[in-house]
């Protein structure tokens, strides 16, 4: 532990690792609503054309300039996060990027898909006809999968490396295929492309939840409710199944990170299952819930099922006790607030399939106004579930995050870690306030009609004639 | 011989030089945005750069992130040795270019003039820096301090030096370059007659500026990498040279006399020229005398998704953004006229 401080002071890495997961987390909150909107935004249209439906059409246009907007700043983040890589950790990329790059350059490709069709899709907007449009704007949704499969590629790679043949720490062949397709990625994809989904779909409705406490009950209000609700709330009950499987999975995968998650000091049988809680160096459990056997079950369908402990790895080879602790709270934040998720999905189709309608109970549109949020924490707290708990590790077994930090003096890394922290701090201030302008833009109109809902995004078509400019 | 290797060498060159060119119409729009001042016309420049941007807002960023991902991916080496030894232009290049991309935003979002002026100044000066420091890092390279595995000096050494000073000071006249060339076919398309003249101008004037720093910076090549010259003005880097030096004049007089065919064309011709220039001397060496092409390239396995990859590239991406430019020059994308 007090080796581990001495060379934070000495090197850049505690200011990078910060850096690195500022960053991350930034961009992690654009994702959802990057990947999944699209489809949210296309099943709308296509409900708008199928029943000739225009207010199902107005709001899918609303949300494409939201989509658009948020593409463009993500743009930004994505871009920023692509150089850390070599400023931050260049020995990882030097050594393993032949591997690691193969799952980038698979979402470069969709990324240049979606910057082109999003442009159409945005402009295209009543200048092209209905269906061209509708069809055009389907792309996106491949794309969107194939750039959320070449992230997770990477992404599960640096948790279960394979592929990679190795002489004296030297990278000398690589087996694409085997590196796209890594042991972890069959659960991570799938976890992560359902969570922002469903993040996307409850944050969404989230709005419309509040607009509903605020009293609008109108066809508008009810239709931009129901579709992403129901699709978030649809999709909840495979992601208690795909996230069950995906923990199940890391007690053979990434043992150590599963014994952080559940902080499991010492390799037992009929382990308990603690909720809440934190462990200290010495092993000792403090506060939080301990349910007798429970993680012995869950893991081995057995009360004699063994779980392997902290103590099982080397000290310098497993998470720390401050890592175990985050990886453990972060991991049951993420299940706390999924089974809330669950919970307030079973409420709403009880409702819809036992009475035919929406709920009327405020709480229901309580909670649901609260469930995009509760989203968005839960798809941080599965992040850091899993790049904490890989801890000391950058490429689990590989390569330590301490032999891939940048040579770059502590100082510059922590003079560039506050610009940027200043800066994104700006543009998040923007970007809302973007949004919420355009929101109140918008309920003006629905009183009276008003100018195309793109006019005043900095992401949208222009008006055939320059403002203030007299045509010659 | 080594005929895969070396398409990934120029694979990554092109996404070099389309940011260059792409990126840098934009980037240039940004500098004239910067020098409208406040008269009336100024405003009335800047009110037309910002309705030439917006579409294409930041979407240029996917040249970067090519060219990046494509060499920690091949070239892992050529990757770690220059972020070891460049650190400090890439982070400042970062900065500007974030800051580009918020003050853009908050340039609709402003209220007050106060703010908005604060923004306009932002935006034009990150627009200044942002394209000074990637081309610095070019410059950087080129000039021999990049070692394998870190700076042959030190660090502020191989960052900042006259090679990747010059660089720099050219990339940003190539980009006011390539901004005012295009934005000449803005205001023609927008019908903003006064705007074609105030762009031709300052088309011709950046061309000058061009030049002059062009051949500064064949001197500095000239005194610093000697070799980098010889190979430009003798080797295979002469045919990219001779058309830059040919070009650049060539759309300035196009644009003295209003002449409005090619300049387009020419003008991006004219700046890709100057980076291919560049590339296709320094070959086979990816860092000048140190590490070539052959040595840093990534294992075969790579090497085959790599093209694979491409070929996605070229079957999916040329179509669409053939649609996309069919669709934008039919005005299929702009608003219908009131």
């Amino acid at each position: 532990m007090t080796s581990t401080l001495w060379l934070a002071g000495e090197s850049a890495l505690l200011p990078s690792r910060i850096q690195m997961a500022f960053t991350l987390a930034s961009h992690v909150l654009l994702v959802p609503l990057g990947v999944a909107l699209p489809a949210l935004t296309l099943l709308m249209e296509g409900i708008g054309i199928a029943r000739n439906d225009p207010v199902a059409l107005k709001i899918a246009r609303r949300w494409s300039v939201v989509m658009a907007v948020q593409f463009a700043v993500g743009a930004v983040t994505g871009t920023i996060l692509s150089f850390e890589f070599g400023i931050l950790w260049p020995r990882m990329m030097g050594r393993f990027g032949a591997a690691i790059g193969l799952g980038f350059a698979i979402e470069g490709l969709a990324f240049f898909l979606e910057a082109i069709f999003i442009g159409i899709y945005l402009y295209g907007w009543e200048r092209l006809p209905r269906r061209t449009h509708f069809l055009l704007g389907l792309v996106l949704v491949p794309a969107g999968l194939l750039g959320a499969f070449g992230v997770l590629s990477a992404n599960a790679w640096m948790n279960t490396p394979g592929g990679v043949t190795l002489q004296s720490g030297r990278l000398v062949d690589v087996d694409a295929m085997a590196a796209l397709f890594t042991h972890a990625l069959g659960y991570e994809f799938w976890h992560f492309l359902v969570a922002i989904y469903m993040t996307a779909g409850f944050a969404v409705a989230s709005v419309y939840a509040v607009a509903w406490l605020r009293g609008r009950r109108d066809h508008y209000q009810r239709l931009a409710f129901l579709v992403p609700f129901t699709v978030a709330a649809a999709l909840t009950p495979f992601q208690l199944v795909i996230g069950d499987l995906s923990a199940r999975a890391l007690v053979g995968d990434q043992p150590a990170k599963f014994a952080a998650m559940e902080i499991t000091w010492k390799t037992r049988d009929q382990n308990p299952e603690v909720v809440g809680g934190l462990i200290d160096d010495a092993g000792n459990v403090r506060f939080g819930l301990s349910i007798p056997v429970l993680d012995s079950l869950l893991v081995g369908y057995s009360p004699n099922a063994v779980v392997r402990g902290l103590t099982d790895f080397a000290a310098n080879a497993r998470p720390s006790t401050v890592e175990a602790n985050i990886t453990h709270l972060a991991f049951d934040a993420m299940v706390g607030l999924g089974t809330v998720g669950a919970a307030l999905s079973a409420w709403y189709f009880w409702v819809l399939l036992r009475r035919r309608r929406l709920p009327d109970s405020r709480w229901f549109y309580r909670l649901a106004a609260l469930s995009g949020v509760g989203c968005y924490l839960a798809v941080e707290s599965g992040w850091v579930t899993t790049e904490v708990g890989r801890q000391p590790w950058i490429v689990y077994g590989l390569m330590r995050v301490s032999d891939a930090v940048t040579s770059a003096p502590a100082s510059f890394v922590w003079t560039m870690l506050a610009t940027l922290v200043v800066i994104y701090g700006l543009l998040a201030y923007f970007f809302v306030t973007l949004l919420l302008r355009l929101a109140a833009r918008w309920r003006r109109e629905d009183l009276q009609a008003g100018p195309a809902p793109e006019e005043g995004a900095p992401y949208g078509p222009r008006p055939a004639r320059l403002p203030g400019v007299e045509s010659s | 011989m080594n005929l895969v290797p070396d398409l990934i060498a120029v694979a990554l060159l092109l996404s070099i030089t389309a940011y260059s060119t792409a990126g840098g119409v934009d980037f240039g729009a940004g500098i004239w945005d910067l020098l409208a001042g406040q008269s009336a016309r100024g405003r009335q420049a800047r009110a037309l750069i910002d309705h030439a941007m917006a579409p294409v807002w930041e979407v240029n960023n996917v040249w970067l992130v090519m060219a990046i991902v494509l060499c920690w991916t091949g070239f892992p080496l050529l990757f770690q040795s220059t972020f070891l030894s460049l650190y400090p232009l890439f982070a400042l290049a970062l900065v500007g270019l974030i800051l580009r991309g918020a003050f853009f935003a908050f340039r609709h979002v402003a209220d007050e003039p106060r703010s908005h002026r604060i923004a306009d100044l932002v935006f034009g000066a990150s627009s200044v820096l942002t394209p000074f420091f990637f081309a610095a890092s070019l410059g950087a390279i080129a000039s021999g301090q990049v070692g394998v595995n870190g700076p042959s000096q030190s660090v502020l050494a191989a960052s900042f030096n006259p090679m990747s000073i010059s660089f720099g000071l050219v990339s940003v006249a190539a980009t006011a370059f390539s901004g005012a060339s295009f934005l000449v076919g803005d205001a023609r398309r927008y019908g903003a007659g006064e705007l074609v003249g105030y762009f031709r101008r300052r088309a011709v004037a950046a061309a000058v500026v061009l030049i002059v720093m062009g051949s500064v910076a064949l001197v500095t090549i000239g005194l610093e990498a000697p070799a980098l010259l010889r190979s430009m003005l003798a080797g295979r880097g002469l045919p990219f040279a001779l058309a830059t030096m040919i070009l650049t004049p060539l759309v300035a007089v196009l644009h003295a006399r209003a002449i409005f065919r090619w300049y387009r064309v020419l003008t991006v011709a004219a700046v890709g020229s100057m980076v291919m220039a560049w590339g296709f001397a320094q070959s086979p060496y990816m860092l000048p005398g140190r590490l070539t092409i052959a040595q840093a390239i990534a294992p075969p396995g790579t090497q085959a998704l790599l093209l694979i990859v491409g070929a996605g590239l070229v079957v999916v991406i040329v179509p669409a953004m053939a649609l996309l430019y069919y669709l934008d020059q039919r005005s299929a994308l702009d608003a219908p006229e009131a």
